[in-house]
């Protein structure tokens, strides 16, 4: 997801917490009933009746997390943001904004994953037997954890998720490990797009700013928590961060010269020193195995000379 | 109100007030903002630039560009857009004898709508093509309109022009809807346009909007006497030696310059078109000689005060400013509806 | 001053002929007054004089024919004044009347000192100078006919063309209006062309009537000749008796069968 991120996020944090029946939500930190090697399981209220050869995902994120964990060949279609690793975008397309239970239906999975529920979606599926997850955005680490746990159990793939979690956990720690201890924390502006909205601490990404010791001046414009204020040109010039990360590089065109151009923004010493980094939006707004490459850029941004 | 001399012309002490207030909004616009900078040290920056004058206004880098790139050229860019709003909206409630009237009235804000949705949806709402593309459409929408509805002649020809901008808009706003479905994504960018903003200008905006403010409001102004003519309808203003198919084509096609140009750079900001001539009507009378240069300064004044209010009242993000114009507009202009009643009589 | 000549002048709305083959010489300082049934054509008539609707035939004014010249210098000759004036309830009666000097000024020229006096003393010539500072919209009948005679006075034309001048007004303000149109005629050498549905008020104020019926001249002459019981009966259905008053002027009376 693009460009969608923001609204429906937002709403997928509400719509998250309505679970019809049947329709599994592990959502955030959540964890499964360890099945033994055999089927059905039942993964957060959802009974998957046997081991899934015909799954659609209409998630981007966790279309990655399946290819990581092998299954790629039984992903029979994915919506068509799912573009990573390059055979997902050779899948079937189904149109994120126009899901219907007949088209998801149409495949006849045997799971089908979603990270949102457009118009009772989950509902539908239920009624005709499909077991559905629909996971909400994760808030911390543990959540995305939690929800590779899930899709392992749904797939009878405990161990490699397993071990995907582990690798993931070790990546996170070394690369924590590595940042020099500072005296006072780095600042950071991190934008969505170019009319300035921004995301605070409290989100899942703000959150991995976090680990390494960041300070994020979002944080100070957002009294009603909504986790992504948009922010005046003159907050961020008077915050004057010493990071400025972009994610809006690819859907628009934002990079270190663009913001040079804007009024003022030069003026910034992050602009002036180079200290603007540019991020691939999809990895920034995903949170699958990949969230180890977002962590590395920003990682490796702050140590190298000149960061700060 | 006093009784009214025989004739009113534009009194020095009406543009005194009006050019105070314009100062005065001025000066909030840029002493106000979303950070909170010190008047004292916001005016030492200004003075520092004055030839002969050498203060340390104590601003940092930043705040320093804050005043001279944020503030300063926003408010210039809010005062040329509320002036030229203004001065279209009176001009088409004098050549359309309707005070409904407003710059949008003949498909302005639907063509410029169009269009900016499509430079959205292909290129991204940053694309420098989004204000030219919004400019075009605007241009196009009105040109059809006097395409269908010029063609008649005779008593009706405003109200048949009137009446083809409706269908006009109605067709572009079908039509952006439609891409807009196509593109749901960008759902977002396009209403955040539609709503009015000025969070990204600069000086380059402000060199943008200025050519074309300028011709506009000043074939608008001289136009005014005109407009006055206009009121007793077509046909009488015919017996007065005026055309007034010539005169509406001229008073349309600069007022469409102006306002598709100010809808270019800051969105469609409702309001100020039709109701800064109403207040001033009520407060200095009906003829369009008063009303459209006190429309000028007044609709200034106003978009500057309801800019600074969409960059304080929910900082440090902004509202649309679409939505502070309807918001303050709305009571604002009942009060001065009230306080004018008392004076006239029945 | 000069009068106004018409010659075949003709009028069609969307193919309907409203007027035709129509021939009218109204010298100068004369007052001719069109009567006639409703839809005989006079307001065409007077709409092809002032040269608001698209007519056949020329219409001139002292030998210049309106098609030699642009819509302003015609104005500065002819005008007009409409049977339903519309009138901007916030103007004042002087900024009103001061439009009437439009004809003089250049496109975007604006008023001289010539042009406000000319207009108060246009005002001021009608009985309505103390009505200047008036908003219209606080004008009575009366005052608001004469202030739209005032407009016209400003253009200081050679001739008037009014349509219905006394319609809606009662009889005293009838004859005030009359009278100073009659006064205007005198001074000033203007020609008169009006269209009054009163044929006795017709009779006593224009030299000449001309009636028209169906869009052509019916009858054209002095009151006596035109306003005759037989006519009046043939042209407009109606069953009039024409009387002497007191001082000999003539009057037309409407008879209802015992």
């Amino acid at each position: 997801m693009n460009r969608a991120r923001i609204a429906p996020r937002v709403a997928l944090v509400l719509v998250a917490c309505l679970v019809a029946a049947g329709c599994g939500s592990p959502g955030g930190g959540a964890t499964t009933e360890p099945a033994g090697a055999g089927f059905p399981i039942e993964v957060a209220g959802t009974v998957i009746p046997a081991a899934p050869q015909r799954i659609v995902s209409a998630s981007a994120s966790h279309t990655e997390i399946l290819y990581a964990l092998g299954v790629g060949e039984w992903i029979v279609a994915t919506d068509q943001f799912s573009d990573f690793p390059p055979e997902a975008g050779a899948t079937t397309k189904l149109d994120a904004f126009n899901l219907g239970v007949e088209s998801v239906a149409a495949f006849t999975p045997d799971l089908v994953v979603l990270s949102y529920d457009p118009g009772d979606l989950c509902a539908g599926l239920a009624a005709l037997g499909i077991p559905t997850l629909l996971f909400a955005p994760p808030l911390t680490l543990e959540d995305v954890y939690g929800q590779m746990r899930a899709l392992g159990a749904a797939t009878g793939l405990e161990a490699e998720a397993g071990a995907l979690v582990a690798g993931i956990e070790g990546e996170v720690a070394r690369l924590v490990a590595a940042v020099p201890p500072r005296e006072t924390p780095l600042t950071y502006y991190y934008e969505l797009d170019p009319t300035l909205y921004s995301l605070t601490s409290a989100t899942f990404v703000g959150g991995l700013f976090g680990l390494l010791g960041m300070h994020n001046i979002a944080d100070a414009a957002d009294p009603a928590g909504t986790g992504f204020p948009q922010l005046s040109a003159e907050f961020v010039l008077a915050a004057d961060p010493d990071f400025i990360f972009l994610a809006d590089t690819r859907c628009c065109g934002q990079s270190a010269s663009t913001l040079a151009e804007r009024p003022g923004w030069a003026s910034l010493a992050a602009v002036a020193e180079g200290r603007v980094v540019p991020l691939d939006d999809d990895v920034a707004s995903r949170w699958g195995p990949r969230l180890v490459d977002l962590l590395a850029a920003v990682a490796g941004a702050i140590a190298a000379p000149g960061g700060g | 109100m006093t009784a009214p001399r025989p004739l009113r012309r534009l009194s020095p002490l009406a543009v005194g007030v009006a050019l105070v207030l314009l100062l005065g909004a001025l000066l909030a616009g840029l002493l106000v903002g979303a950070v909170g900078l010190s008047p004292g040290a916001v005016l030492a920056e200004v003075a520092d630039r004055l030839p002969f004058v050498s203060v340390d206004s104590g601003l940092s880098e930043q705040e320093a560009a804050i005043v001279w790139d944020l503030r300063l050229p926003r408010v210039v860019l809010a005062a040329l857009v509320g002036a030229t709003l203004a001065a279209a909206g009176a001009s088409y409630q004098g050549v359309f004898r309707n005070p409904l009237a407003d710059p949008y009235l003949l498909g302005v804000a639907a063509g410029a709508g169009l269009g900016a949705t499509i430079g959205i949806v292909t290129l991204g709402s940053a694309s420098a093509v989004v204000p030219a593309a919004a400019f075009a459409g605007a241009l196009a929408a009105v040109a059809l309109t006097y395409a269908l509805g010029g063609a008649t002649g005779g008593g009706r020809a405003g109200t048949t022009l009137v009446l083809a901008g409706v269908a006009v808009a109605a067709f572009f706003t079908a039509a952006q809807t439609f891409v807009q479905q196509r593109h749901a994504d960008t759902v977002r960018e396009v209403y955040s346009w539609i709503l009015g903003r000025l969070s990204t200008v600069g000086w380059s905006e402000v060199a943008l909007l200025a050519p074309y403010a300028g011709v506009s409001l000043m074939v608008l102004l001289l136009h005014r006497r005109l407009l006055d003519v206009m009121a007793v309808g077509e046909e009488e203003a015919e017996t007065l030696g005026v055309s007034a198919s010539r005169v509406r084509l001229v008073v349309v096609a600069a007022a469409t310059l102006g306002t598709a140009a100010a809808v270019a750079v800051s969105g469609l900001v409702g309001f100020v078109g039709i109701v800064v001539p109403h207040a001033v009507r009520l407060m200095v009378g009906s003829s369009y000689r008063v009303i459209v240069p006190l429309s000028v300064l007044g609709g200034a004044a106003f978009l500057v005060l309801a800019d600074l209010g969409a960059r304080t009242l929910a900082a440090p993000s902004e509202v649309p400013l679409g939505v502070i114009t309807a918001f303050v507009g709305a009571p604002f202009f009942a009060v001065v509806l009230r306080s004018a009643r008392r004076g006239w009589g029945p | 001053m000069s009068g106004i000549i018409a010659r075949g002048v003709g009028v069609r709305y969307d193919g309907r002929v409203a007027l035709e083959g129509v021939d009218l010489e109204v010298p100068a300082g004369e007052w001719a007054a069109l009567v006639g049934p409703n839809g005989a054509g006079k307001s065409s008539l007077l709409r092809a004089l002032a040269g608001t609707v698209p007519s056949s035939g020329t219409v001139a004014v002292g030998g210049r024919s309106r098609h030699e010249m642009s819509r302003r210098r015609w104005a500065r000759l002819v005008a007009a004044v409409a049977q339903h004036p519309v009138l901007p309830a916030g103007l004042t009666a002087a900024e009103y009347v001061l439009l009437g000097r439009t004809p003089h000024l250049g496109y975007l020229a604006a008023e001289s000192r010539r042009d406000v006096v000319a207009a108060l003393a246009a005002l001021e010539r009608l009985d309505a100078g103390a009505l200047a500072s008036r908003p219209l919209g606080s004008l009575s009948g009366g005052e608001r006919q004469r202030v739209v005679l005032a407009r016209a006075l400003a253009q200081d034309p050679e001739v008037l063309l009014l349509d219905e001048p006394t319609a809606s007004l009662d009889i005293g303000h009838q004859q005030q209006v009359l009278d100073l149109v009659e006064g205007l005629r005198r001074e000033r050498g203007i020609a008169v062309v009006a269209a009054l549905h009163d044929l006795t008020l017709a009779a006593q104020y224009a030299g000449r009537l001309v009636l028209l019926d169906r869009g052509r001249v019916a009858a054209e002459g002095p009151a006596t000749a035109v306003l005759t019981p037989e006519g009046l009966a043939h042209f407009s259905g109606a069953r009039v008796a024409l009387l002497r008053g007191p001082d000999g002027e003539l009057v037309v009376a409407p008879r209802r069968p015992a």
